[in-house]
């Protein structure tokens, strides 16, 4: 369970770094590697999979609510905001409650910048790793609102702290 | 005069959230869409600081997902949305163009609430 804790702390832990990184500019470095470290190292350790088909099944659900998203924002110049209401209805019309969720946990993965993801391929990628971590954290936060925010934003920095971006 | 606005507007859609969760068989996921979309849609038109106002919404929509066991009454809604406003106004500068970062003030704004609330006997020191 603190494993769980600790991951999805994550967005708040780079805010925080945000917050102090004036004062300290060299410490906010050094706090990213350690949690880029936890991230890839003690957690998937810790923090158990369930059945993977249910896994690749939020994987591909939050994934394709994040491309489409991505694409609704920028293609069609919506916004972001519009966009993941767009696809936030689409999925409340046609899919169960679960699968709602997982599907709105991708929207916001893909409300993301354009100045951090200028490519289709990371969005689609930090959808995927949205997905297994709504089922990897699902029993951290359970009723907070917010909660699959916090998810989506854990998967792009997971992505960003990896691959660079600009944070 | 900036933040009274957003504190008020984020009142309105925190009330408009929690009535559409109780009184309606709406999923959380459709109320949050509608009331972003709403937030999205009338508020850049109707002030000059709408983009603003519309991100304190949209994350206030987030809060109203809360489950019942989190906030129940309409009063613990509100505190919450005022909570998430101040946050998303003063957070504005952090983790921009990040996927998520509402939801994560959100997030936040329902702790800062319910985790004193669940631990309250430690300060009351009664059970």
């Amino acid at each position: 369970m603190l494993c769980q804790h600790v991951l999805i702390l994550l967005p708040l832990i780079v805010a925080a770094v945000e917050l102090i990184s004036p004062f300290f500019p060299l410490a906010g470095h050094r706090i990213c590697l350690v949690l880029l470290g936890a991230v890839f190292l003690i957690v998937p350790k810790k923090c158990g999979l369930g059945n993977w088909r249910n896994v690749l099944a939020s994987a591909l659900l939050s994934g394709g609510g994040a491309v489409a998203t991505y694409l609704l924002a920028n293609s069609l110049s919506l916004g972001p905001l519009i966009a993941s209401a767009a696809v936030g209805l689409a999925a409340a019309v046609f899919l169960a409650e679960q699968q709602q969720l997982v599907v709105y946990l991708g929207t916001f993965v893909g409300m993301t910048s354009t100045l951090h993801f200028p490519s289709i391929i990371l969005v689609a990628a930090a959808g995927l790793i949205g997905g297994v971590l709504w089922e990897v954290l699902n029993e951290a936060w359970n009723g907070v609102g917010g909660r699959l925010g916090t998810l989506a934003a854990t998967a792009v920095l997971a992505i960003l702290l990896t691959f660079g971006g600009g944070l | 005069m900036q933040l009274l606005t957003g504190i008020i507007l984020g009142l309105s859609w925190g009330f408009a959230g929690h009535t559409f969760r109780q009184k309606t068989k709406l999923s959380a996921v459709a109320v949050s869409s509608l009331l972003t979309l709403a937030a999205a849609l009338i508020l850049p038109g109707m002030f000059v600081d709408g983009p603003l106002f519309a991100l304190i919404c949209t994350a206030v929509s987030y809060v109203t997902m809360s489950s019942t066991e989190r906030l129940n009454r309409l009063w613990e809604t509100l505190m919450v949305s005022a909570i998430c406003a101040l946050v998303v106004f003063f957070g504005q500068n952090l983790l921009v163009g990040i996927g998520g970062r509402l939801g994560t003030f959100a997030a936040l704004s329902v702790l800062i609430f319910t985790v004193p609330k669940a631990h309250k006997h430690l300060i009351t020191g009664r059970r």
